[in-house]
């Protein structure tokens, strides 16, 4: 992978003073032209996990990244569960406080597969809602080995109501089209509420489908964020102790030691991708003149971090289909009114 | 206590729970407050039959 | 005090030494100190006192009752007790009780007060044990409380949160707080600037008198002055009735050397030819205050006699006189008179009123006691006029006293006193008001706060600033910083961790040990001898013991048996060398704290001690025991030499500080870094720290309090303090760590407003509960009728219930769970309209209903319904209602560092910056509230805070120590941030870096319990007052918004003349009258009354205010008349 790209000389920067940023040279402000943008314009995919991917976008303005970033935030949908109804909850947490709580499990369902609902006050249909029971019930514990045992996991059944406790209802067709696996809880394990013998929960969940706009359990990611890809360049050799000095007013991996042959050593710029831009070279006088830490402000390190319902190269692509949406959306408008 | 509203004459007499041992009480009008288990006199009301819909905000 | 005094010592090299090691984790002693005192031991050791000793004393000073009708009659208390608390059950059978389900059912924790008697019943001697006379409210955790001991599972049991420090009374189901009430000290000499010059009062209190003595000085004379005599009484002349003829002796009891001084004053008894004893109490009586009333008749006093008794008695009340022998008077009043005269020349002498060693501190068992005593002999009193009243009669059965001693006066003073404030005791004529208060169960801290406040005696009205400002003797007993803002400010103060109470001790061990150690009795001392130069006077609790040559071996006497534990750890002793006087104090409500004691230089408490203080080998008491820790209390602080940290300890110490931090209050401790901060800045978080929500104890789910506030997700500080530790905030905490950027966003944060973010509210920050209870009574009538409760009104159309019954179950009482809307119905309760007249039975009984609704414009949910029984076995219901409530603009938020502020926008996620980490701040806040702040101390919290996050553990920022800032920056290197907290931010508006680094991590933040839902107001149109006609003020009454005088004055002076009309007439109280043209006086219907004519009447408008003003002139037969003209003439 390509750390700069061979023109970075040319190209005005953004240099990390020691109070504020300021910039090379100001940046060009060309048109946008689809033409020079596609010329220019490259991604380079440096990591692609289950729930957590990050690439470059290099050759692009930061107003485009940004509405990728905002789209993701608020405007890719997810399924989450929106309207509990309670028949029984006897245990100490407080029925909003826990509506709450579920409403906050991220569900794997696929929301390209369901409709937005049409209003709020709707009845809800097999195409834009899933159902969910959540019916546990706190009983002591029989067992005679863990008769002794004064922990509450062993006293007692129940005790803590785990996500996994929740159960998927199929409405009309949604049998057929899912399995519980694909619907259900991200994780089986998330601490929903604490019971003891006699708490009985007797629930009725109901997910739809929304965007993060209308709250932050819809937000498909965790969260989802770029940097500009930082460069360190060293204006003078640094040597000996200073060396190690300034090695470690970086992050590992950023600044190298070389041993040259006379024993000393010497530091180099290894690999300046993950310097977290702490300027804390800064604090030394004497090394603070010999080294730049500048931001190249077309390359965007982009990072999602899914929450798990969609993959992030979904969930990118998602928001693509969004933006293009809402541009042909504008255009239609435009033209109608125009 | 209470007594069956004049319209609609409900005479069966309401359950209640002991705040000390938890038991079921039937407990009448101008019955005394007083668990029949444990003479405990605090009693609670038990949790309405009627579906509660929250929102999961 | 080993070599203290040897002043040449001092600068001498060879005594100078190294610096002393630090004692490592000194602190420890704290934990130690509070495991054994807990934080309101002050209050529950003087109750424990009072249980104890003091309503022993109490009663064996009042034990016998005798009357007049019958001389072999008596009654005679032999023993008294109090029991544990317990509640009626109805068929004299008591159960025990718990505190929990007294403040459920709105009970009172009290105990039986029984005593053993012996008394006559005709010509019989009977004598009966456990008579029931009253009963004791008691304070939780006191001896006792059934609380008291138990461990954490035993008291989850009985409901009671286990971090509860008791100390309260829970009165009709009010928890009650009897606050420490600061006063002057009792029975000491204050010398001061008086009415005519220099003065010396004496505030005398005994079990039975309270009087107030003035020496002064007027002219050239002496005078003294008491309440009960009508002018000052020349000095010379109070010797004289005090047995001391001699002019001679006189100057020798007032012992100066300038004798001059005096002459005037003797000149008076010459004048008035007063040379003996009786002629000296002859002149008194004739001053005398004229008794309004003559009390017994049959046993008239010459004034001589009266005279002379007063003053055995009641001047100088605590000064004793046996036998009518006034030596002991005598010399008192003369070493008064000494004192007068030599701050006459040196005003080094006065004393202050506002040094804490002139101070005590009434605390519940005392003024309890007070109470007690008061209307013990209102019973007495009461026994013996029924027995008075009875005795003669001549009665079929015998005179049984038992019978017609009553519980209920006892009770129903003790229990009205504790839940009104109403401090009012007959003898002393004291009246006080507000002495009790309601404990605040807001959070943890406002309780915990409340139980260590200190109420002043002073006028809060009056502007003085002697009593308010910070008393340089008040350090590490009350808290600087912890005081209200505002007309209290500095009178109602707090004490700091580690101060405690004294309660009395024994006098008459510490009279041996003074006499044994080389104390002359007073009484064998000539006059001369007292006040010769070699001799020191030695004062015990005020009274003159006696005088003694050797005062630094009396002194070492004392501080080495209170050390060895021979004598209570609590007694001082100290020098004024100015007054040549030794002081020892035994009495209560001195103020004092535990030093650790520095003997030549080295500190005792070593690291050995220490280590075996972490083992559990050793407990706080050992260290007492072992002497190597002793309190000191203000009076003998003053005479150690202090130091503060191991390296300033010199030959000359004599004490070393525990720990600075615990000069701070409960509430002070918990700003990290204070040290940094501004001071007001730490007094504003003490308010405000109390209106902060949280939880108030782990039984806050039990617990059915008018007005509770929780947070949903609460969380301990990331930045945490000892203090903070010590007094369990962390297990019950009030706050959430939010991630802040200071940085400015978008306008809305000018003036201290924040900015939320949204998501952040979606997830749960700041999310707040809100309980509130609703309750009744069904009462029981004298005519056998009952309130009632009805099941729900049924729709006749649709069978279902009418909509303000929805929420009804079939008992006519809301059931739990339910969603009640405004005006709904929750108990359906209905009144019997007639409910005096007696007989009518069977006949069927009419009824009023009277309905418990719910009224707010939000709905709530039922959390529960309580059904039970109180005291007078009325049912009793209570409703907890629950609102849950997220932040929204207008709610008001505040760091630790007395920086409160509103939410002023709440913004998308996406529109919050985000670092190169991703993180987007919770909160975002104005810079501007820094620089005059100068809350440097929420700076480094944040710096702490961070660095906290980024290690996985909780840093310190406990006052005068904590995380250095050196460090915690090296941490966050450490961890690849930038040393000085700033991080690179981009917009999430833009996308583009922003131009400066932005300080952000974590900060604890307070929910207030301001919150604008329960504040919002605005009206159109809306109710109007029945009298005036103009709208109604108040928000709970849909109040207008009041144009007030001075914007009325705005629109004057701006000429907006039809503004003010619109404002003052048209939108308030407009209204049409009709004037006769005529008369000029108001008619009705186009007529005018007094005319008798509809010719001339004319319709114009006024505001009704002016028509009322008018009418009811008129109704005082004072004519408004109106003359009108045309309004374009």
């Amino acid at each position: 992978m390509t750390m700069e790209s061979p023109l970075a000389e040319q190209k005005p920067r953004i240099v990390l003073q020691e109070y504020k940023l300021a910039q090379t040279a100001p940046i060009a402000k060309d048109h946008f032209t689809v033409k020079s943008f596609k010329k220019s314009f490259k991604i380079v995919i440096i990591r692609n996990e289950q729930n957590e991917m990050e690439f470059d976008m290099i050759g692009i303005h930061p107003f485009l990244v940004n509405a990728f970033r905002r789209l993701i935030l608020s405007d890719v949908p997810t399924m989450s569960i929106e309207k509990v109804y309670i028949s029984n909850n006897t245990s100490v947490i407080q029925d909003e406080v826990l509506a709450h709580r579920l409403g906050l499990v991220p569900l794997k369902a696929d929301p390209r597969l369901f409709d937005y609902k049409e209003d709020a006050s709707a009845e809800s249909n097999e195409n834009d809602s899933l159902e969910f029971e959540l019916k546990i019930k706190c009983t002591y514990n029989k067992e005679a080995n863990k008769k002794d045992s004064s922990r509450a996991e062993d006293m007692y059944k129940n005790n803590n109501v785990y996500s996994r406790h929740i159960k998927w209802l199929p409405v009309g067709n949604q049998k057929e089209r899912f399995k519980e696996s694909e619907v259900g809880p991200i994780d089986d394990n998330i601490l929903l509420a604490k019971m003891r013998p006699g708490h009985e929960l007797d629930l009725k969940l109901v997910a739809v489908k929304g965007c993060g706009r209308d709250h932050a359990k819809f937000s498909p990611v965790a969260t989802v964020f770029y940097r500009l890809l930082p460069d360190v360049k060293l204006t003078r050799p640094v040597e000996g102790e200073a060396a190690l000095r300034l090695q470690s007013c970086f992050s590992p991996g950023v600044i190298g030691i070389r041993h040259e042959k006379d024993g000393k050593r010497v530091a180099y710029v290894d690999n300046a991708r993950y310097d977290t831009c702490s300027r804390n070279a800064f604090r030394h006088d004497d090394i603070k003149d010999a080294v730049v830490a500048t931001k190249i402000p077309d390359h965007f390190v982009f990072t999602i971090e899914s929450v798990g319902a969609l993959r992030p190269d979904v969930i990118f692509t998602e928001a693509i289909t969004i933006l293009k949406n809402k541009c042909a959306a504008l255009l239609e408008e435009l033209e109608s009114t125009g | 206590m209470s007594e069956g509203s004049s319209k609609e004459p409900q005479k069966t007499p309401m359950v209640y729970i002991c705040g000390e041992c938890h038991n079921e009480n039937e407990i009448r009008p101008r019955d005394p407050i007083r668990c029949r288990e444990c003479g405990y006199r605090i009693m609670y009301k038990k949790r309405t039959k009627k579906l509660v819909v929250f929102d999961a905000r | 005090m080993e070599k203290c005094d040897d002043y040449s010592t001092f600068g001498d090299p060879s005594f100078y030494q190294k610096p002393i090691k630090e004692i490592q984790e000194k602190w420890k002693l704290v934990p130690a100190f509070l495991k054994i005192r807990g934080l309101v031991k002050q209050h529950i050791d003087s109750f424990n006192y009072f249980i104890s000793v003091d309503i022993k004393k109490i009663v064996e000073a009042n034990n016998k009752v005798v009357c007049d009708a019958d001389p072999l009659f008596y009654i005679k208390y032999t023993n008294v007790q109090v029991g544990t608390p317990d509640v009626d059950e109805g068929f004299n059978i008591s159960k025990s009780t718990t505190p929990h389900e007294c403040r459920l059912r709105d009970m009172t924790y009290s105990a039986p007060i029984t005593v053993d008697i012996e008394y006559t019943r005709g010509t019989q001697r009977v004598s009966k044990t456990g008579l029931l006379i009253g009963r004791m409210p008691i304070m939780l955790k006191s001896s006792n409380c059934v609380l008291n001991g138990k461990s954490e599972y035993e008291l989850a049991k009985m409901n009671e949160c286990p971090l509860d420090p008791g100390g309260y009374f829970v009165v009709k189901g009010q928890e009650r707080v009897i606050l420490i009430q600061e006063q002057l000290t009792k029975n000491r000499m204050i010398v001061e600037e008086g009415k005519y010059g220099i003065q010396c009062q004496v505030t005398s209190s005994t079990q039975e008198k309270k009087s107030r003595t003035n020496v002064f000085v007027k002219g050239n004379k002496y005078f003294m002055g008491h309440n009960t005599f009508a002018d000052p009484i020349p000095i010379s002349i109070v010797f004289k009735a005090l047995n001391v003829i001699n002019d001679q002796e006189i100057c020798e009891l007032i012992g100066i050397s300038d004798v001059h001084k005096l002459i005037p004053t003797l000149e008076e008894c010459h004048n008035l030819k007063i040379y003996t004893q009786e002629s000296a109490l002859m002149y008194l009586g004739s001053k005398l205050v004229a008794k309004r009333f003559v009390t017994s008749a049959y046993k008239i006093k010459t004034p001589a006699d009266e005279a002379r008794d007063l003053l055995a008695t009641t001047v100088l009340a605590h000064v004793p006189v046996e036998e009518y022998n006034f030596r002991l008077k005598a010399i008192y009043v003369g070493l008064m008179v000494k004192k007068v005269i030599e701050a006459q020349t040196d005003s080094n002498l006065l004393d202050d009123r506002d040094y804490y060693g002139n101070k005590r501190l009434e605390l519940a068992g005392s003024l309890i006691s007070l109470m007690f005593e008061d209307v013990f002999k209102r019973f007495n009193w009461e026994l013996k006029a029924i027995a008075e009243k009875t005795i003669p009669k001549i009665r079929a059965t015998q005179f049984d006293v038992v019978k017609y001693m009553r519980s209920d006066l006892i009770t129903s003073c003790l229990v009205f006193a504790i839940s009104t404030g109403n401090w009012t005791i007959k003898r002393f004529r004291m009246e006080r008001l507000g002495v009790t208060q309601v404990l605040s169960r807001l959070s943890y801290i406002s309780a915990l706060g409340m139980m260590t406040r200190v109420n002043s005696q002073f006028e809060k009205t009056r502007k003085v600033s002697g009593p308010r400002s910070l008393q340089p003797s008040q350090w590490g007993m009350l808290c600087p910083s912890d005081t209200p803002e505002g007309e209290a400010c500095g009178l109602v103060k707090n004490l700091a961790l580690m101060t405690h109470i004294t309660t009395e001790v024994d006098e008459y061990p510490l009279i041996r040990l003074a006499r044994n150690s080389g104390v002359q009795d007073i009484n064998m001392v000539a006059s001369f001898a007292i006040h010769s130069p070699s001799t020191y006077i030695v004062f015990l609790n005020g009274n003159i013991l006696g005088i003694t040559k050797n005062f630094k071996k009396l002194i070492d006497i004392f501080r080495m048996t209170r050390r060895k534990g021979y004598i209570s750890g609590y007694v001082s002793i100290y020098p004024n060398h100015s007054h040549k006087s030794i002081y020892i104090s035994s009495d209560n409500g001195r103020l004092c704290r535990p030093y650790i004691i520095v003997r030549n230089g080295i500190p005792l408490v070593t690291d050995k001690h220490i280590r075996e203080l972490e083992k559990g080998i050793r407990g706080f008491e050992d260290f007492l025991q072992d002497g190597l820790i002793e309190f000191l209390d203000v009076n003998e602080e003053n005479d150690s030499f202090i130091a503060c940290y191991e390296h300033d300890v010199s030959v000359r110490t004599t004490h070393l500080e525990i720990e600075p931090f615990t000069l701070l209050g409960v509430c002070a401790g918990l700003v990290p870094y204070p040290h940094h901060n501004q001071s007001p800045r730490n007094t504003y978080q003490c308010a405000m720290g109390k209106q902060a929500m949280g939880t108030i104890g782990y039984n806050q789910k039990n617990r059915m309090d008018t007005l509770l506030y929780n947070l949903v997700y609460p969380q301990a500080p990331m930045v945490k303090t000892k203090t903070i530790e010590l007094t369990n905030f962390d297990k019950l905490p009030a706050g959430q760590n939010a991630t802040i950027a200071v940085m400015s966003y978008s306008g809305y944060d000018i003036e201290d407003a924040l900015i939320l973010n949204k998501a952040s509210i979606d997830r749960g920050f700041g999310r707040c509960l809100v309980y509130k209870n609703s309750k009744c009574i069904m009462k029981r009538y004298t005519n056998q009728t009952y309130d009632r409760i009805q099941g729900p009104m049924v729709d006749v159309v649709t069978g279902k219930p009418m909509w303000k019954h929805s929420c009804l179950d079939n008992d006519g009482i809301i059931g739990p769970g339910e969603l009640v809307q405004n005006r709904q119905v929750l108990i359906n309760k209905s009144v019997p309209t007639v409910s005096t007249v007696h007989g009518t039975t069977n006949t069927s009984v009419e009824y009023k209903e009277t309905p418990i609704t719910y009224r707010n414009d939000e709905p709530s949910y039922i959390e529960k319904v309580l059904i039970s029984t109180n005291e007078e076995d009325t049912t009793l219901l209570k409703i907890l209602l629950r609102q849950t409530r997220k932040p929204e603009i207008g709610d008001k938020f505040s760091s630790r560092h007395g920086q409160k502020g509103v939410v002023g926008l709440i913004v998308e996620q996406e529109d919050m910056p985000f670092n190169e980490y991703g993180i987007c701040p919770d909160i975002i806040m104005n810079p501007h509230g820094f620089p005059s702040r100068m809350t440097v101390g929420k700076l480094i919290e944040l710096l702490a805070g961070k660095a906290g996050l980024v290690e996985g553990k909780f840093h310190y920022g406990t006052a005068f120590g904590g995380s250095k800032v050196k460090d915690v920056s090296e941490e966050l290197v450490r961890n690849g941030f930038n040393y000085q907290g700033k991080d690179l931010f981009y917009s999430g508006i833009t996308g583009e870096p922003l131009e400066m680094y932005i300080y952000s991590g974590p900060v604890y933040y307070q929910k207030l319990k301001h919150m604008v839902q329960d504040k919002i107001h605005g009206r159109g149109r809306g109710p109007r007052a029945v009298l005036t006609r103009q709208p109604t003020e108040g928000r709970s009454r849909d109040g207008g918004l009041r144009l007030g005088e001075m914007e009325r004055d705005c629109l004057i002076g701006y000429g907006a003349s039809m503004m003010l009309v619109e404002r003052l007439m048209v939108s308030s109280d407009i209204c049409d009258v009709d004037v006769c043209n005529k008369c000029g006086l108001l008619g009705y219907c186009g007529w005018c009354n007094s005319c008798k004519s509809s010719a001339q009447v004319s319709s114009i408008t006024m505001p009704y205010a002016c028509k009322l003003l008018l009418t009811e002139l008129q109704s005082m037969n004072i004519t408004a008349r109106l003359t009108l003209t045309h309004y374009c003439e």
